[in-house]
């Protein structure tokens, strides 16, 4: 505890500070080159979609900023084809989908959105990025199944991991969703020391949140 | 998003937390001068013990019981996903089978808290109202509410014990130094009583602060006004059940039962959120 959180805990303001401060969007571009080694000393490969996770802002500004995310979204579209979806999930929470084969342009896609958003004084409303992996299923046995043990693997399906930044703490964690709620730990770990050194990790692993799809093999943005 | 900082409820609790110091200064100095100091060290250990199973007498007295996200899957989503808002790992999330719809936030530290919610307030609050609850529940586990009301009432309680001590030996025992031990209770009593007061008003300020952090956590104020104003969940259980009992004057909301309240009178609270929400909105 140092000096000004002792004194933003006597003045009870830790809670305001820091549910408002900006959010940290540096590490954010370290991802195009993991897509990279995901796939390659992985078998990962992307999912071809991202999304940015956002909790809104009962204002007329902030719909307002929404609605230029949108904009600046649809002129990305035109000249990537990256395709993009605003919607809202069953939770409350705002998600921008992204969806374009070139992992590059998703990385680069979410950068401007979240930029939009930190611009105009929102950034502490984003909460997160995903960019999603999958390996093996249909049958698919191309690479990475060396390493695949054989109680990880669920009758056919794909092994699902995503990779979430979190724009609070500035850092990216691994998501590894298995059926009934329960997180392939193994191979978040696993994930973790592939990819340590290539993106901004976070340490504590008590923020690494989870967020579960809402049915079984879908999205966490679906 | 566009907020003021609150300075005068910051001023009204710097000035709180300075007059209890004071009044505690007093109090040690008492001890010290009666030759009854060697109470502190003893005390101490037994509140000590309190405040590291605080969380766990407060769950097991609520009958409340740790929940999976298997059994509550949205619940879970939605402390998972406010406390990623806050900057806090995700709580410990309880649910205590009752009818009365209430909240609280337990734990001595940020990574050792729980957020428990009655099976009522699931009931009776939509998802906004029961988002702006949890968030004000997680404002206080980041505000370290729980401890910083531990260490504003350490010696309060140690006050009230040595007043209670008094009234069980103290009355026929003047054999030894008996003038001195009969100081120190009277001086015990004082302090109790002007430190309960001014335990109170803190308490209500800390609230106040929750609401606002709360708020802006959620971004939306309104959601924790509309929760309040439906049903008023009276929050956490930093109440010192003791001091309850010792009071027999009824605690309503007139005049004086407002200065024994730990919580702000709704409308107040109400009132508060209102204005952060009118700031929010006039960019």
């Amino acid at each position: 505890m140092g000096l000004f959180d002792t004194i933003r805990t006597v003045l009870g303001t830790n809670a305001e500070a820091d549910a408002t401060r900006d959010a940290d969007p540096e590490d954010l571009f370290g991802m195009s080159t993991a897509y990279v080694t995901m796939e390659a000393d992985l078998g990962f490969r992307s999912v071809d979609a991202a999304a940015l996770c956002f909790s809104g802002v009962d204002s007329t500004d902030f719909s307002e900023v929404v609605g230029d995310v949108e904009a600046i979204l649809r002129a990305g579209e035109e000249e990537t084809g990256t395709a993009f979806e605003l919607r809202e999930d069953s939770h409350g929470w705002e998600w921008v989908i992204l969806r374009d084969d070139d992992p590059e342009d998703l990385v680069t896609s979410v950068h401007f959105a979240a930029d939009e958003f930190i611009e105009r004084g929102y950034g502490s409303r984003l909460l997160a990025a995903l960019f999603g992996f999958e390996r093996g299923g249909d049958g698919g046995s191309d690479g990475g199944s060396d390493d695949r043990s054989n109680d990880d693997r669920s009758n056919g399906e794909p092994d699902r991991a995503y990779w979430i930044y979190s724009f609070r703490r500035g850092a990216y964690y691994p998501f590894a969703p298995k059926r009934d709620k329960e997180r392939n730990q193994r191979l978040e770990f696993k994930l973790e020391s592939v990819l340590d050194g290539e993106l901004g990790l976070e340490g504590d692993e008590s923020y690494w949140y989870p967020m579960w799809p809402d049915r079984d093999g879908g999205h966490p943005w679906e | 998003m566009d907020w003021k900082p609150d300075w005068g409820l910051r001023g009204r609790m710097v000035l709180t937390m300075f007059l209890l110091f004071a009044l505690y200064l007093v109090f040690v100095g008492a001890l010290i001068q009666t030759d009854s100091f060697f109470f502190l060290p003893l005390m101490g250990l037994f509140v000590l013990a309190q405040f590291f199973f605080s969380d766990r007498l407060a769950l097991y007295s609520m009958g409340a019981k740790k929940v999976s996200e298997e059994e509550y899957p949205e619940l879970h989503a939605m402390v998972s996903r406010l406390s990623q808002q806050a900057d806090l790992p995700k709580p410990t999330v309880a649910v205590a089978d009752s009818r009365v719809p209430n909240a609280f936030a337990a734990g001595r530290s940020q990574k050792k808290s729980t957020v428990c919610v009655t099976t009522e307030l699931l009931r009776t609050l939509d998802r906004d109202e029961l988002e702006g609850v949890i968030a004000h529940e997680l404002a206080h586990v980041k505000n370290r509410d729980v401890m910083v009301m531990t260490i504003a009432s350490f010696l309060s309680t140690i006050a009230f014990m040595i007043v209670r001590m008094g009234f069980w030996f103290g009355g026929g025992r003047n054999r030894q130094g008996g003038g001195g031990f009969l100081v120190a209770i009277v001086a015990s009593l004082v302090v109790w009583i002007i430190s309960f007061f001014l335990i109170r008003a803190l308490s209500r300020y800390r609230e106040f602060a929750a609401d606002r952090g709360g708020a802006l956590i959620t971004g939306r104020p309104s959601a924790l006004a509309s929760a309040r104003m439906d049903n008023v969940p009276k929050d956490d259980l930093r109440e010192q059940s003791e001091m309850n009992a010792f009071f027999i004057v009824p605690l309503k909301s007139d005049v004086i039962g407002r200065l024994f309240s730990t919580h702000p009178a709704t409308e107040k609270r109400v009132d508060r959120l209102r204005d952060l929400e009118r700031e929010m909105e006039s960019v």
